[in-house]
């Protein structure tokens, strides 16, 4: 098993009081796995990143949680737990590229720097050879000048590009993606999509994608787990779980997407739009019973008292979700 | 029937750049239309000249046959047939006044009276699920949604014959994404209000509009009624704007 | 009012806000009570002439014994009165000023930013004598001259303002409406330009008072026997030979006076960030 996180638990303190951000969630990705973490707003799923990469705010704290990364384990309740693997045993693409770019450096200087950090003692020119490599590899229209520029002179898409050759060149174990494309075009979505599935093929790693799009993560991961008000209803393969989600949230989600192929009625009524009619609970006071109780369309009295646990969906092992009717059937 | 919005030729430069470049297209009254295309297709820019918040080089615009003229008359004739939604319809509400004042502002525009005015507003927010206790509220005290409804409360008080909503969508969650759209297909219906809805979400086009464009650069690649545009589209821009469209289809096995 | 509240409430956090704070209220107290319960400041009793601080004389006594507790007091008072006026007027005008260039652009911008850099070009005292030879000397000129200096800073900074403003969908949206401009000016820039305004004016303030008693201590400002900070400074800095305390005084005033109203105004700026003030 190459990645595994163990029930990972985040406060974040507030004027107004203790939001808990993230409460027991716990993932595994196999090397060579690209896992989908799907959520919406308020789900948690960027704290799950910056819990792993010891980038959370000030007023957050890790009240548990362990990561297993490569063998080694970490204890996530730690500053700085994973410190020693920023850059190296992790490697991270943001929504927005500059927050990995330095503005002030040339694409060929911060590209040879992470090599430099990676191995101090080597040799600049081949540094340099391999930095041009690595953005011919991202397909990079014309490497040997994008070294030179700045990352003000490229587009959106491009800079992404770059972090994802930075990422490349670091070659790390684990790789997060959160939200990588949300702020691209479709067409430079698909190409950036690609690209991150090259990298991880060329060098094994693990990818977390994290996003908000469903449709991102059946087109293009292997497996997914839905994180909502900070827990984890589902997790399984993205065909099993496409064929018959465990969880009415996941099953809500789905009819939510509007498929490119549905077609319009000439009877307008007939174009609605499925909605999840209700709110987030409040962060602060987690309400009893399951989590998703107050929106879910098929829930019974059981569900506002019994929080559900993690059971199996048919009989896949892997494929789980945490909905009280798979405890009774 | 005259055409909602009708533009021929429209022509602008942002220096090097066209930002329009020959945008012909016809809007017909009570219909919905979509433009869809991505960042930098001149769709955003489009809406705003049809707004007249952006002078043209070249071309014409004519709103319900009449044409754009950039006067404080014209402006003020013009805000009673054709009103915007903007991209984050919230941040269109002033941070420093009470919705009471923004709406109170409708009526002074209108000339209409306060009684009157209160009446329809009550009416309207009812519709849209609003309580009416919202109106002595500061924007930035009730919630994203609601702030999203009152703003649409307010430029349906203006009794508009036409509303662009540009990139609606953008932002939201899917979950909640929905309600908005089912919310303007209403609203569209009932006032037999002329929707035009731009957004680079082509499924969602696909779905809430009649008939749609495709933009790139500046120019329409191609137009027609969406569902031979979508199903057999002429350019190889808009296959492949499809292609690239990740997602769920209903044509993968789901049982 | 609430909103003030908050306001001191953060301001008081801080040590640097606590001490700006302590300071501006001891020289409000000082400057809007000293006079009440002084003698008149300008009564002269020669007998008393160079009195050390003692239980008449709190500060002590002038050259021609006049109490100087008395005028001191009424000199702060005379120069926080002044600084208020002026930077109350300047930041208004400069403010309407600032954002109508903001909203018309084009050539009526050009023209006032053009106009800001003439009054900016010249430095303040060469213009001051510029004036006063022109209008003579006296509070009126004062207070003219420097409302004109100080309008460019207010104006640039709600000209920026409100280039940004104009961009953004809650202004748009108001002009789509086809609300009367000057309600959209009163009602929706005016309110958003005014935290970045608030805080370059309680900055502004030492800055006035410091320039008022400059103008002062050059015999340029107010006139005997009126008293002010500059001329108790000036009269107090002739015969420093027989007695030290009177420049002391006036200038630990001034001292407490600016380093009180800098502080409060950083701390201010500090609580109004003009990067989250405006638009939330």
């Amino acid at each position: 098993m190459a990645i595994s996180l163990r029930n990972l638990s985040v406060d974040y303190s507030l004027p107004q009081g203790t939001a808990h951000a993230l409460r027991g969630v716990s993932l595994d990705i196999e090397k060579g796995e690209l896992l989908g973490l799907v959520g919406e707003s308020g789900s948690g799923k960027s704290t799950v990143a910056f819990a792993l990469m010891g980038l959370l705010a000030n007023n957050a704290k890790v009240t548990s949680g362990t990561a297993t990364i490569d063998g080694k384990s970490f204890d996530l309740t730690k500053r700085n737990a994973t410190a020693a693997l920023r850059g190296r045993g992790m490697a991270m693409i943001f929504q927005d590229p500059m927050m990995s770019l330095n503005p002030v450096f040339t694409i060929g200087t911060q590209l040879c720097e992470v090599l430099r950090r990676r191995s101090p003692g080597s040799d600049r020119k081949a540094r340099v050879g391999m930095a041009e490599d690595a953005l011919d590899k991202v397909k990079l229209s014309n490497p040997r000048r994008r070294m030179n520029q700045y990352p003000h002179e490229l587009s959106g898409g491009m800079r992404q590009r770059v972090v994802i050759a930075m990422a490349l060149l670091s070659e790390p174990a684990l790789l997060i993606a959160d939200e990588p494309t949300t702020a691209l075009d479709v067409t430079v979505e698909a190409q950036i999509m690609r690209e991150i599935i090259g990298l991880r093929d060329r060098i094994g790693c693990a990818v977390l994608l994290i996003t908000h799009s469903l449709g991102l993560v059946t087109e293009y991961c292997d497996r997914l787990s839905v994180l909502y008000a900070g827990e984890r209803l589902e997790s399984g393969t993205v065909r099993q779980v496409q064929r018959q989600p465990g969880h009415p949230y996941t099953r809500m989600l789905f009819d939510c997407e509007v498929p490119i192929d549905r077609e319009r009625q000439a009877d307008a009524s007939e174009n609605r739009f499925t909605v999840i009619s209700g709110d987030l609970p409040d962060p602060r006071r987690r309400p009893p019973g399951c989590i998703f109780n107050g929106r879910c369309d098929v829930s019974f009295d059981d569900c506002a008292v019994i929080n559900p646990g993690d059971y199996p969906v048919g009989n896949e092992a892997e494929h789980r979700a945490r909905c009280l009717r798979l405890a009774t059937p | 029937m005259t055409d909602a919005i009708s533009i021929s030729n429209a022509q602008l430069r942002f220096g090097e750049t066209a930002a329009l470049d020959g945008v012909s297209l016809a809007i017909p009254q009570g219909t919905c239309f979509g433009i869809v295309g991505e960042s930098g297709s001149g769709k955003t820019t489009l809406m705003r000249a049809v707004l007249g918040l952006q002078k043209l080089d070249q071309g014409e615009i004519r709103i319900l046959g009449n044409p754009l003229v950039h006067s404080r008359a014209a402006l003020k004739q013009r805000a009673s047939f054709i009103q915007p939604i903007f991209q984050d319809p919230a941040a269109s509400l002033s941070p420093r006044s009470r919705i009471r004042t923004l709406m109170n502002e409708v009526g002074t525009v209108l000339r209409e009276p306060h009684a009157a005015m209160h009446e329809r507003l009550r009416v309207i927010l009812n519709r849209l699920g609003l309580p009416p206790g919202v109106i002595d509220k500061y924007p930035h005290e009730i919630s994203g949604g609601q702030a999203r409804r009152v703003a649409i409360a307010r430029a349906l008080l203006m009794k508009p014959s036409i509303l662009i909503a540009d990139e609606p969508t953008a932002g939201l969650d899917v979950s909640v994404q929905g309600d908005l759209l089912n919310l303007l297909q209403d609203i569209r219906r009932s006032d037999n209000i002329t929707l035009v809805v731009i957004s680079h979400n082509l499924a969602i086009v696909r779905l809430i509009a009649e008939n749609a464009v495709v933009m790139r650069a500046g120019k329409v690649v191609e137009g027609g009624e969406v569902g031979s545009l979508f199903k057999s589209p002429r350019e190889a821009y808009t296959r492949e704007l499809l292609a690239a469209w990740p997602g769920v289809t209903q044509s993968k096995p789901t049982g | 009012m609430s909103g003030l509240v908050a306001t001191l409430k953060r301001i008081c956090s801080e040590r640097d806000g606590r001490l700006g704070l302590a300071f501006t209220c001891l020289i409000l107290v000082f400057a809007l009570v000293g006079p009440l319960v002084s003698p008149d400041p300008n009564a002269i009793d020669i007998k008393a002439r160079f009195a050390p601080p003692g239980v008449m004389h709190l500060l002590g006594t002038d050259n021609l014994g006049r109490d100087l507790m008395a005028r001191t007091s009424v000199g702060t008072r005379y120069a926080l009165t002044l600084a208020v006026m002026i930077v109350v007027i300047s930041s208004v005008i400069g403010s309407l000023i600032g954002i109508v260039a903001g909203i018309a652009g084009g050539w009526v911008d050009r023209a006032v930013t053009a106009v800001f850099d003439i009054v900016n070009a010249f430095p303040p005292l060469i213009l001051a004598f510029a004036l006063i030879a022109l209008y003579g000397k006296g509070s009126a000129t004062f207070v003219l001259l420097v409302t004109v200096v100080f309008i460019p800073q207010f104006g640039r900074m709600a000209r920026a303002r409100a280039q940004t403003l104009r961009t953004l969908s809650f202004i748009e949206a108001e002009r789509m409406l086809a609300v009367h401009p000057v309600t959209i000016v009163v009602r929706h820039y005016l309110p958003n330009v005014a935290g970045p305004i608030i805080v370059l004016a309680s900055m502004n303030l030492p800055v006035v008072i410091a320039f008022e008693a400059s103008l002062s201590f050059l015999g340029f400002g107010v006139q005997p026997p009126k008293s002010s900070l500059g001329t108790l400074i000036k009269d107090g800095f002739i015969s420093i030979n027989q007695s030290w305390w009177p420049t002391v005084a006036a200038a630990l005033v001034l001292a407490i006076a600016t380093l009180g109203a800098t502080l409060l105004g950083e701390a201010l700026r500090r609580v109004i960030d003009p990067k989250s003030a405006g638009v939330r």
